[in-house]
């Protein structure tokens, strides 16, 4: 930058010349010097003050501009879409296989106080109790006028009550939003959806938590925001759940039964379509656990998953199939069924004295004890062991179920020969109506191992072989002449060709021994008989038939007319066709003139 | 220039001053004011309670302590500036200390009447100290390093203890309004640029540390930049203000539901409906139009604080005046653009409208500075 001097020579020589003083012209000088930079500080505050401007206007145009949008853009609909707030993650919808909705999210609202900001806390509380009977107006004042700052009324309130609250007009009630679980179908279903309930609590949201069942399973799956709200798919159809928990409600009171579970099951895929446990619940409101008793009294225990029992005869078929696989008889092996039959201390009887030998068809169809127990003695104790156990009845099931792993079998902790010869007629084994329910389905289905499962599936499992193909046909023409001549003769349903086997087993008495009086009923059936689609297990605990003299306890009095029913019930839903079996035409003369 | 070097040929004195204080300014005040007892009011679902009538009376006690401190001289306030910087600056030390001692995290000084905010206090003393020092530096050393070096540290210092709060809105505002007090005293072009060009790197480094060992910021606030990003990811969690707000700001249209029909704030969509985010309401029920009313008003302000700057060639006053009016600009562009979608959420309050104590009386007791520079200013 070029100065000027503030002592020009030449003016001040000119200056003194003149006679005037030079130090004037040097305050001129810096005078000017001083407005020069003044002038530049100016200018420079002005192109600042400028540039201010211009961002000042930018700013305003562009909150303007953006104002202007929003205005004229349609009020948008928050999307229902990916949240990363965990509390507040929409719990995902549980459907049947066809669709039809088994859980579901309603919203609804909670109130709450917040007394500061009250203007009336007593008028309040007292309208509040009006609306709410359950809520006790003292306790509330007492709540409003303290030194509380929060304080919840509700968790859960319905649009009428919340717009009388609302009416009430106190600035401290607040609502806040709340998804609530709903199970449309009530009781139905109960065991499997097993039933929700609220985690950590917001005001604004609160955290949906499955308790049991399916929900408690697949809570991370329900809750996860990654899946989109996709919906859990069970395999389960709500027709035939509700067909099936209906007979069973009405053949467990008729047959004066405290109990029953019924099991229906596809035999290539493992899907269930039907899982029923009576007593049961609503998962709407679910009781609380029994604190003192036994577990098994209480309506949430799954009797068909959790309940494990001695399975009586239904067992007889793996002895048969496994001695079949094993090439050590054919279906018609004559078997000594001379009783008793004696092992050390240990008398095993039949129910009637079936004769000096029986087939091993007969043995199946008359349901001889003394016959399974001679054929187990041929399979011996380690080769019945490792085929029951690759049937899987020998650990809990996998069905995707919180409660499964409870349905631990009861295998003899020392497996000898007695325990082979008891197991092989359902004594000294227990397991749960699901492991009957798979073990039989994985026999009839040809022979290869299915594993129960609760998800909708859509090809058949390709499982391990169990028995031949050969041995699985022969188990089935066995099985259907149970029913069309043996014990299970109440079972025959027209249309369905039903094959099953049923089963009787005392009760075991917790002071040691067993019940004279007290059975478990099981039935185990598969139909249609000539190519199986579906396995049927119906288990009654403790029923008696009291219509005839003496009450009759046995699975053919019991459970099979139960099972029957059950069958004609579900066989139209599941689109069945009946199948017609043409009587022997040969004395008809067909003639068209 | 200072009054030191300048010849004051008129003050007004004594009740005369009440004529030279800049009405207009006094007026579009009250205005913003009024439309934020008319919110206040709606808002509470047509009652004057819980929030107008405290709002109104604050107002009439801010009101008088504006006219108060206009009626003092300038030269008074400039003398004052450092001390009134460093008790601020004493006030957010002891309530960080004391929120650190087990009291939770706290913001404010229980004076029982109000709860001070240092650090709404601290805005206002920050633009007075700069200005302060401005006008004491020679314009020539305005843009020495050393010198530069002074202004940023008193800047950074408060900016560091209200982050530390942790209060990321008021620390911005801080930095922006230091940082326009700076620009305006005519610091060299080549600072403002290095910083602004290091803020973006540094913005950019933040960002691309996503995901790496050496992340710069906790999950949560890149969580905060995503939604800002895109509200419509989560719409019930961290983006559910800013959807709400923009579904209350659509259904407003251009002309509004009509004064208490709004349904967004009324029906409890919104929480904070009455603090930071009541614009909206106002967006909901008076339209397009009210916004931009609101927003003209706010506009008004600032022209008029310009303008008297302008006409004033004490450097402090300008100064002061101009640095006032950023802060406030700030406090509203800076809601508006929150509630728009415009920035991210950070709590600042919509300044005269939100209801809000502190605030609301620091502001109006920096219109009083600005007041005091008009009436005082050299004529």
């Amino acid at each position: 930058m070029i100065r000027a001097p503030l002592r020009p020579l030449a003016r001040i020589l000119r200056a003194r010349e003149n006679g005037e003083n030079p130090a004037r012209i040097e305050r001129e000088a810096r005078l000017k010097r001083a407005a020069q930079v003044q002038d530049r500080a100016r200018a420079r505050a002005e192109t600042r003050l400028t540039v201010m401007g211009l961002l000042f206007v930018f700013a305003f145009a562009s909150i303007g501009y953006r104002m202007a949008t929003l205005a004229g853009s349609a009020p948008e609909e928050p999307r229902a879409s990916v949240s990363n707030n965990p509390i507040i993650g929409l719990r995902a919808d549980i459907l049947d296989r066809n669709g039809n909705i088994l859980a579901t999210n309603l919203e609804t609202n909670s109130v709450y106080a917040q007394p500061p900001q009250m203007i009336d806390p007593v008028g309040t509380a007292r309208k509040l109790a009006a609306i709410f009977p359950e809520l006790n107006a003292d306790q509330l004042i007492r709540d409003f006028t303290g030194s509380r700052k929060f304080v919840w009324i509700r968790r859960q309130i319905s649009p009428e009550q919340m717009q009388q609250v609302h009416d009430i007009g106190d600035p401290g009630i607040l609502f806040g939003p709340r998804e609530m679980r709903i199970y449309p179908n009530g009781p139905v279903a109960s065991h499997i959806l097993g039933g929700a309930t609220y985690g950590r609590e917001g005001v604004n949201a609160a955290e949906i938590v499955g308790v049991a069942g399916v929900a408690r399973q697949f809570d991370s799956f329900l809750r996860d925001p990654a899946n989109n709200g996709a919906p859990l798919k069970l395999s389960i159809d709500l027709s035939v759940q509700a067909a099936t928990e209906q007979v069973l409600a009405g053949g467990m009171s008729l047959m004066n039964a405290k109990g029953a579970a019924a099991v229906l099951m596809d035999v290539h895929t493992g899907e269930i379509l039907a899982l029923a446990s009576l007593p049961d619940f609503d998962p709407n409101n679910r009781p609380r656990p029994l604190t003192t008793g036994d577990a098994s009294d209480s309506p949430l225990f799954n009797r068909a998953v959790q309940g494990v029992y001695e399975l009586g005869s239904t067992f007889k078929v793996f002895a048969v199939a496994q001695a079949l696989q094993l090439g050590l008889i054919t279906p018609d092996t004559m078997i000594d069924t001379r009783g008793p039959l004696v092992w050390g201390k240990f008398r095993i009887n039949d129910f009637h004295d079936y004769g000096s030998h029986l087939s091993v068809t007969d043995v199946i169809v008359e349901s001889s004890n003394i016959g399974a127990a001679r054929i187990a003695q041929q399979i011996g104790t380690d080769r019945q062991r490792a085929f029951l156990g690759s049937l899987g009845l020998l650990d809990a099931t996998p069905v995707e179920l919180a409660e499964a792993p409870g349905g631990r079998p009861l295998v003899p902790p020392h497996w000898s020969e007695l325990s082979t010869m008891t197991i092989a007629y359902g004594h000294g084994i227990a397991d749960s109506p699901l492991h009957l329910a798979a073990a039989y389905a994985s026999i009839l289905n040809g022979g290869t191992l299915v594993r129960p499962t609760l998800l909708k599936q859509d090809h058949p499992q390709a499982g391990p072989r169990i028995v031949s193909e050969a041995v699985s046909e022969q188990m089935r023409q066995m099985l259907r002449a149970v029913v069309t001549r043996g014990t299970a003769s109440f079972g025959d349903v027209p249309g369905y060709q039903v094959a099953g086997k049923t089963g009787t087993a005392d009760k075991p008495d917790p002071q040691g021994g067993y019940y004279n009086d007290k059975v478990v009923a099981t039935f185990a059936s598969a139909f249609p008989a000539n190519d199986p689609r579906y396995v049927l297990v119906v288990t009654l605990d403790e029923p008696s038939e009291t219509t005839g003299g003496a009450p009759k306890r046995t699975a053919g009095w019991t459970a099979v007319p139960v099972a029957a029913e059950m069958i004609r019930r579900v066989g139209p839903l599941l689109g069945l066709r009946p199948q017609i079996e043409t009587p022997d035409a040969a004395g008809i003369q067909l003639s068209s003139n | 220039m200072s009054y030191l070097e300048y010849n004051v040929k008129y003050v007004p004195t004594g009740l005369r001053k009440l004529l030279y204080i800049n009405w207009p300014i006094v007026l579009l005040l009250t205005a913003v004011s009024c439309v934020g007892f008319l919110m206040l009011y709606s808002v509470a679902g047509g009652s004057a309670q819980p929030w107008m009538d405290p709002q109104m009376k604050r107002f009439g006690i801010g009101m008088v302590l504006m006219i108060a401190v206009g009626m003092v001289p300038i030269w008074f306030w400039r003398n004052m500036a450092a001390l009134a910087y460093l008790s601020s600056l004493a006030l957010l030390v002891v309530v960080d200390v004391a929120g650190s001692i087990g009291m939770g995290a706290q913001r404010w000084i229980d004076l029982g009447a109000i709860r001070l905010q240092p650090s709404e206090l601290m805005k206002i003393t920050l633009v007075m100290l700069l200005a302060a020092f401005y006008d004491w530096l020679p314009v020539k050393k305005a843009s020495h390093p050393g010198w530069v070096l002074v202004a940023v540290t008193i800047i950074l210092v408060p900016t560091a203890l209200v982050m530390k709060q942790p209060d990321l809105g008021t620390a911005i505002l801080l930095l922006l309004g230091g940082g326009t007090v700076m620009f305006l005293a005519g610091v060299h072009w080549a600072y403002f640029v290095t910083v602004i060009g290091a803020g973006v790197g540094l913005v950019a480094t933040v960002l691309k540390s996503r995901g790496t060992s050496w992340q710069l910021l906790k999950d949560y606030q890149f969580a905060r930049i995503d939604t800002f990003l895109d509200p419509g990811n989560d719409p019930l969690g961290a983006g559910y203000h800013i959807t709400q707000a923009k579904i209350a700001l659509g259904s407003g249209g251009w002309a509004g539901r009509g004064f208490m029909q709004g349904t967004q704030s009324r029906l409890n969509f919104l929480p904070e409906k009455h603090t930071d985010f009541i614009f909206t309401t106002l967006a909901e029920e008076f339209g397009f139009i009210g916004a931009m009313s609101l927003l003209v008003l706010y506009a008004l302000i600032i022209a008029f604080c310009i303008s008297s700057a302008m006409q004033n060639k004490d450097r402090f006053s300008s100064l002061l005046i101009l640095g006032i009016a950023m802060t406030f600009f700030l406090f509203f562009a800076v809601n508006m653009s929150m509630v728009m979608g415009l920035a991210p959420v950070v709590g600042v309050p919509l300044p005269l409208v939100s209801y809000g104590g502190s605030a609301m009386l620091v502001l109006l007791v920096a219109f009083g500075l600005v007041q005091s520079a008009h009436v005082h200013r050299p004529r």
